[in-house]
């Protein structure tokens, strides 16, 4: 639900871009700096290769001074090396020398000389000092071919971090269509499990656009479309030790709604242990999460406190086996738990002396068994998994738990597949003899968000279902291009009206590359009838590389 | 055989090379050597870095011809033209999209409904950024077109940074890595989520 602060959207707006400039004046990540340029008339960068081209006049600068000039040049950003071909220059303070090709090697003080007419290669260093013969390595001076038009980025100024990151200035995404420009664009490789890292919330749609990076860091703005808000403009910075460490820090503010503001680290100790850390606050107040997790073998356990603003803290440790053979390929596992709710003033607002019960502890058993993938008849597959947990409290109070999935595979051909799933999970929260305090019956009928009475709420009474049945068709034409319709029924209790899930989904998604280096991810949901509206149609859409 | 008939060979085909460059009679091959020009070639019909075809007389000169389809890999020159020491290893064609497939097995206890995506740096490791495929309960596929000599580095997720693959002690694992060589493959069992157990 969106909540109205008093503030219009255009001063949100301003406020939004305000955060922006005070980042670009302030910059968190501290930019490393650059071990090399690459200009040329054109320089085109493609993703996967990782490989910049420059043509028609290709120079490359180092930072130490070195500077070297040919009519193209190929750099590939795995290696940090540059192969600069034909009428070949370089250049270090007052020496310099003239080549049919040169590579150099950014991150290291290594530069190859190819004399075509003579025949001979020489090694050098990036001062350029005495030449020294070397053995002709041709894959040195390998220059792949490649097709500039499936470029992934053209532009005409490349300034290079090695192992972290590449800003193209200016830079287009080429199409079939035309190009897609912006002023500047970083493009962060570095493969560290922190850059995928994010202290923001899930959105329909994020696009991030780097502001600075290094090899430990990243800054990036990133423009978003959120479930309620909409539109929305987020800051992070994450820092990042490699796999083994980061922290990410968010600032997300919505054109109409609430900011949030995000925390997310996380810390290997060890070859079995992690700590993880989380925080997000809002006008509601802040939520701060902290976390560790430990392997014993296969088996594992985990420990977990959380506390908000409003006083309300949550603890439990946990402890599972691994999953244990049953029969036929069918697994089971255990998981145990123990932990206390704790809130200012009492848990248990029904009780009259609910002072007393500031802090309840529970414990809990999850048993849970998963069958195989297993062929059944007409060429399908099949598999179940089934659940029971019981919650003790502290208090005459037990909660119980029982679900149970399915889930059918048929293929009709490579290209199509039809999928059939079953999903039920019914719930009790049982107060032995103090039932009718924790649910009573309702004295008005609950009303539905347009206004319907729902008398059936009058039976619930402690007890829920959740059951929904989902069948979808894939069609899979080529390696580029996928369609899913799939249709969700659900019949829970308590549902009406639009009080709980819709009782009916249809969702189409297709995913295809309408250009080379460009692919797309649109998807289409409607609720049908549900909360007095014929439907209610959304939207999921992403952009792939 | 006599390097003569190699020659003689080579002679009947053309071969798709990359300039590197080209002075007076001599003409440097990416990732291969240097060869001489055929008499009356002229420098002008190469330009380094773009790729062009040549044939080979039988003297092992070269000249330049139409690029096609057909043409020869570089590594395929003789070695007896090159008047500096070839490699054996063939210059990589990058223009070249190769299909690169990932299959991805998921643990049980993951939510039957829900999609699997993989996540790359190429989108700034977008946690929702190529949908996958699925195969059956618990495996999904997804084919990449790469050009030839790509490392796409990947990880796999639900859809949101909260519900990433976490290896069997619940830690964050290194990069994936699918390759762009033809009909590469590479298969990942996903031990645990980081939001289930």
């Amino acid at each position: 639900m969106a909540v109205r602060l008093g503030v219009t959207p255009s001063r949100r707006l301003v406020a939004a871009i305000a955060v922006t400039v005070c980042a670009a004046a302030f910059p968190c990540a501290a930019s490393a700096r650059a071990s090399a340029t690459l200009d040329g008339g054109s320089v085109v960068f493609f993703a996967d290769t990782l490989a910049l081209f420059a043509r028609d006049g290709a120079t490359l600068a180092l930072a130490d001074g070195t500077r070297a000039h040919a009519d193209a040049a190929y750099l590939d950003l795995k290696t940090d090396r540059a192969v600069l071909a034909g009428h070949a220059t370089a250049a270090h303070g007052a020496a310099n020398l003239a080549a049919d090709a040169i590579v150099v090697e950014i991150d290291t003080n290594r530069v190859d000389v190819l004399d075509a007419a003579n025949g001979t290669v020489t090694q050098t260093t990036h001062a350029l000092g005495a030449a020294q013969p070397a053995a002709f390595d041709a894959q040195r001076f390998a220059f792949p071919e490649v097709e500039d038009r499936g470029a992934f980025i053209r532009s005409k100024h490349a300034v290079i971090v090695p192992h972290a990151d590449v800003r193209f200035t200016p830079a287009a995404f080429p199409t079939s269509v035309g190009g897609f420009p912006v002023p500047s664009y970083l493009y962060t490789f570095s493969t560290g499990a922190g850059f995928a890292s994010s202290s923001l919330s899930g959105a329909t749609f994020d696009q991030p656009y780097g502001l600075w990076g290094s090899p430990h860091s990243l800054t990036a703005l990133h423009a978003r479309w959120e479930d309620g808000p909409g539109a929305a403009l987020a800051l992070q910075q994450q820092i990042v030790s490699g796999d083994d460490a980061f922290a990410a820090a968010s600032f997300d503010a919505p054109l109409h709604g609430y900011t949030v503001r995000g925390f997310n680290g996380y810390r290997r100790l060890g070859s079995r242990y992690t700590a993880i850390a989380d925080a997000t606050g809002t006008i509601f107040g802040t939520v701060m999460h902290g976390g560790f997790t430990a392997a014993f073998g296969p088996a594992g356990g985990r420990v977990d406190y959380t506390r908000t603003s409003g006083g309300l803290s949550t603890f439990d440790a946990a402890l599972r086996t691994p999953d244990r053979p049953l029969i036929g390929g069918a697994t089971w596992r255990l998981k145990g738990d123990i932990g206390f709710d704790s809130l200012r003033g009492g848990l248990l607002n029904q009780l009259p002396d609910r002072r007393r019960y500031a802090t309840v502890w529970r414990h809990g058993l999850d048993f849970s068994v998963a069958t195989p993938v297993v062929h059944v008849p007409l060429g399908a597959t099949l598999s179940t998994t089934l659940d029971a947990q019981r919650t003790w409290y502290a208090f005459p109070h037990h909660f119980d738990t029982f679900g149970g999935t399915a889930f059918l595979t048929k293929p009709f051909s490579r290209k199509v597949t039809l999928f059939a799933g079953y999903q039920g999970t019914w719930s009790a929260d049982v107060f032995p003899g103090t039932q009718a305090l924790f649910y009573p019956s309702p004295s008005t009928p609950v009303l539905t968000p347009d206004g319907t009475p729902y008398y059936g709420y009058a039976a619930f009474t402690g007890a829920r279902t959740f059951r929904s049945q989902n069948v979808d068709l894939q069609v899979t034409p080529d390696a580029s291009t996928s369609y899913r319709l799939t249709v969700v029924h659900t019949a829970d209790f308590p549902q009406f009206n639009g009080y709980g899930r819709p009782q009916w989904e249809v969702r189409g998604d297709v995913r295809f590359r309408p250009f080379p280096n460009i692919g797309l991810d649109v998807g289409r949901a409607y609720d049908f009838a549900w909360g007095g509206t014929r439907w209610v149609p959304r939207w999921s859409f992403a952009v792939t590389p | 055989m006599t390097y003569a008939l190699l020659l003689a060979l080579a002679a009947a085909a053309s071969f798709r090379i990359v300039p590197l460059a080209c002075t007076g009679d001599r003409l440097a091959v990416a990732g291969a050597g240097v060869l001489r020009l055929a008499d009356g070639v002229s420098c002008a019909a190469f330009v380094p870095g773009r790729a062009t075809a040549i044939a080979l007389d039988a003297d092992g000169r070269a000249t330049p011809q139409k690029l096609t389809q057909d043409a020869l890999p570089a590594a395929k020159i003789p070695r007896t033209a090159f008047l500096l020491a070839p490699a054996a290893e063939q210059n990589v064609d990058e223009s070249q999209l190769v299909t690169s497939t990932i299959d991805v097995f998921v643990p049980p206890r993951t939510p039957p409904g829900d999609d699997v995506y993989i996540s790359t740096e190429r989108s700034g490791w977008s946690p929702s950024e190529v949908r996958m495929d699925r195969v059956d309960a618990r495996h999904f596929r997804l084919t990449l077109k790469l050009h030839r000599g790509a490392r796409v580095a990947f990880r796999v997720t639900r859809g949101s940074f909260g519900n990433t693959e976490r290896d069997a002690a619940r830690a964050l694992p290194p990069a994936h890595v699918a390759l762009g060589e033809p009909d590469a493959h590479v298969t990942v069992n996903v031990a645990a989520w980081a939001d289930i157990d």
